[in-house]
């Protein structure tokens, strides 16, 4: 009577129960596995398993019942295992991983005199579909960290990034940034973003700069920086403000590219190789855009042609090296006397040529004079002096550039012709 | 909050009450693996949560990757027991365990669940039995981890004290070993000392 209602209550579980002895004879096989594997009570009660599932792991199984028996305490088989205790197949339609039911069987003990104990199986299929569903998303996050990992070695070690906080404060940079500017990361996290030296040549841009990323815009731009051992280098720098959800700046990030070579290149393009003033295609690039644009603030200039007096006889009685010294020393003379908005370049030989800028014939006159005055008054390499003469012109708006310089060098001529080391003016 | 701390008396009869343990805990791995175990005396270390870390850092290999089963078990004195072994070792039982020389990987999550089963069944049966109170066990979960990763912070945050109560297993002839640590926490404290007090006083009337 009272197994009668044992029995009653295993079928009305939603589980799998099983009542076997340590010969693996069933004496009970509740309701819920006879629909699930189709095989009724009278068929299997009283029959031993094995004849049902005889792929079973007997050995194992035998353990475990010796174990659950002798403890007094359940055995179990792994939840996570895919192979199954009894298989049972799984009849979801829509998307499924899992074809058989996953179990989780714990072996009880039941009546431990006879030997006997209590199997239970439940289904934790979907429990463990969303486990493997997690596991593949899983080894997907992993799988992109790794990629992302990666990527961002190639970053540090390709691309000079540094990133500050909004006050300027630097939180990273990249090891291109540290070999590059010549600092060691620990270092520098921590410091200031103004620990890296803008040169003299850049503090404008610089200005710049801090006036629009203070307006939390973007900028780029050149800059010419330090490195710590105080070499000099160019850079194009990106800067980007990052804002959070309330559009509260947080941080900056800064991208260098290194245009050092190219900002070599373009200096020597621009540059006379001996005197390093300005060469003649440069400046003639400077008048060709000027003349062009005709922009009244700039078409307002004056230009000198000068020459060094008797050069021949410098580079006959001392050689051309002194020459050369004579030509480096001139030119380092003008360009030193002139203001520094006005440009001077070699026009060719031991020609030079001036443009200045905004200004009156008698300003360029006295501007001349004064050029003239210094190169005379230089004494070269403690051996030598020399003069120049100087032929002034002013353009007039809308003229060909040509007829500018064919005034200024009939001024030179004239200043030849009049015994040298003389300033004369063609208008 | 009551600072929790186990006077020298607790203390002493927890580490007897647990010496018995292991003895029941070989003698049943004898029986019902049929293989010869050794267990060491246990240490029993009351600590912050956040030492629990170093404490079994301090036991494993860095380099190795290892098999972490923890087993739940719930009552008047609850808490999880955790067995940590070595993959070496891991493979190693569920080769003997499984009668097969090159177990796949599902024999020997089996194995080590088995025998955690065993191990934790009989430790804190017996050391419960002792303390007069009833025990209900969890099915056995079995994880391979880097050896970082037996345990991370943020899973005993929740915690303030820790009870590690542990011990080292070793089948010398199946060149198996591994560290079993009981661990239970704060409530479970209180009533491990009230349990052991309730015992000592039993003992001693």
């Amino acid at each position: 009577m009272e197994f009668k209602h044992c029995d009653i209550l295993l079928d009305s579980l939603d589980n799998g129960y099983i009542i076997l002895d340590d010969n693996f004879i069933v004496t009970y096989w509740n309701k819920w596995l006879c629909i699930n594997t189709q095989i009724s009570q009278e068929q299997i009660m009283g029959k031993s398993l094995k004849e049902f599932y005889p792929d079973l792991n007997y050995t194992v199984l035998q353990r475990k019942i010796k174990t659950a028996l002798s403890l007094k305490t359940p055995s179990f088989y792994d939840p996570n295992s895919n192979t199954k205790f009894i298989s049972i197949n799984r009849n979801k339609v829509t998307t499924s991983s899992l074809t058989l039911m996953q179990q989780q069987v714990i072996i009880s003990p039941y009546l431990i005199n006879e030997k006997k104990v209590i199997i239970s199986i439940y289904d934790i299929s979907e429990l463990h579909e969303t486990k493997l569903l997690i596991q593949q998303k899983n080894d997907k996050v992993t799988e992109l960290n790794e990629a992302l990992e990666a990527d961002k070695e190639i970053i540090n070690q390709n691309i000079m990034i540094m990133r500050t906080l909004a006050n300027g404060v630097i939180i990273d940079v990249s090891m291109l940034f540290c070999d590059f500017f010549e600092y060691e990361k620990q270092n520098i996290i921590g410091k200031s973003a103004s620990i890296l030296k803008i040169d003299e040549s850049s503090k404008c841009l610089y200005e710049e700069l801090q006036n629009i990323i203070i307006n939390k815009e973007p900028w780029s731009g050149e800059l010419e920086i330090k490195t710590s051992s105080d070499k000099s280098k160019w850079v194009e720098a990106r800067i980007s403000p990052i804002f959070d959800e309330e559009n509260n700046l947080i941080e900056f990030n800064t991208i260098y590219y290194d245009i050092t070579n190219k900002k070599l290149l373009e200096e020597l393009y621009i540059t006379d190789a001996l005197t390093k003033l300005y060469n003649r295609a440069y400046f003639d690039e400077i008048l060709s855009s000027i003349t062009k644009n005709q922009r009244k603030a700039d078409i307002n200039f004056a230009l000198i042609l000068t020459d060094i007096d008797h050069f021949k006889s410098i580079n006959d009685n001392y050689g051309h090296q002194v020459g050369d010294e004579a030509l480096k020393a001139v030119a380092q003379t003008l360009k030193k006397a002139l203001r520094e908005n006005d440009v001077i370049a070699r026009w060719g030989g031991e020609e030079f040529v001036v443009m200045l800028k905004n200004v009156t014939v008698k300003e360029a006159q006295m501007i001349a004079e004064k050029l003239r005055s210094v190169v005379e008054n230089e004494k070269i390499n403690d051996l030598l002096t020399c003069t120049c003469s100087f032929g002034i012109s002013m353009y007039i708006a809308s003229e060909k550039i040509d007829d500018t310089f064919k005034r200024a060098d009939d001024a030179l001529y004239e200043a030849k012709r009049s015994g040298r080391n003389k300033v004369m003016t063609k208008l | 909050m009551k600072a929790i701390e186990l006077n020298e008396d607790q203390i002493d009869a927890l580490k007897e009450f647990m010496n018995v343990s292991i003895g029941a805990a070989t003698s049943n791995v004898a029986e019902l693996l049929d293989a010869f175990a050794t267990m060491h005396i246990p240490k029993i270390v009351i600590c912050n949560s956040d030492e629990l870390i170093a404490v079994i850092q301090s036991e494993v290999d860095p380099k190795s990757k290892y098999y972490v089963i923890k087993q739940l078990f719930s009552g008047k004195f609850g808490g999880e027991c955790m067995f940590v072994m070595k993959n070496s070792s891991a493979k190693n039982l569920g080769n003997y365990l499984y009668h097969i020389d090159n177990p796949s990987q599902d024999d020997i999550n089996d194995a080590v669940i088995e025998l955690t089963n065993i191990l934790s069944s009989t430790l804190i049966s017996r050391l419960t039995k002792e303390l007069g109170v009833q025990v209900q066990f969890f099915v056995p979960s079995a994880q391979i981890v880097n050896s970082e990763d037996i345990i991370y912070a943020e899973d005993i945050q929740h915690y303030s004290k820790i009870i590690i109560i542990s011990t080292v297993l070793e089948f010398k002839d199946q060149n198996i070993d591994g560290n079993i640590y009981i661990l239970t926490k704060d409530e479970a404290i209180n009533s491990l000392i009230e349990l052991i007090d309730n015992k000592l006083e039993e003992l001693y009337s």
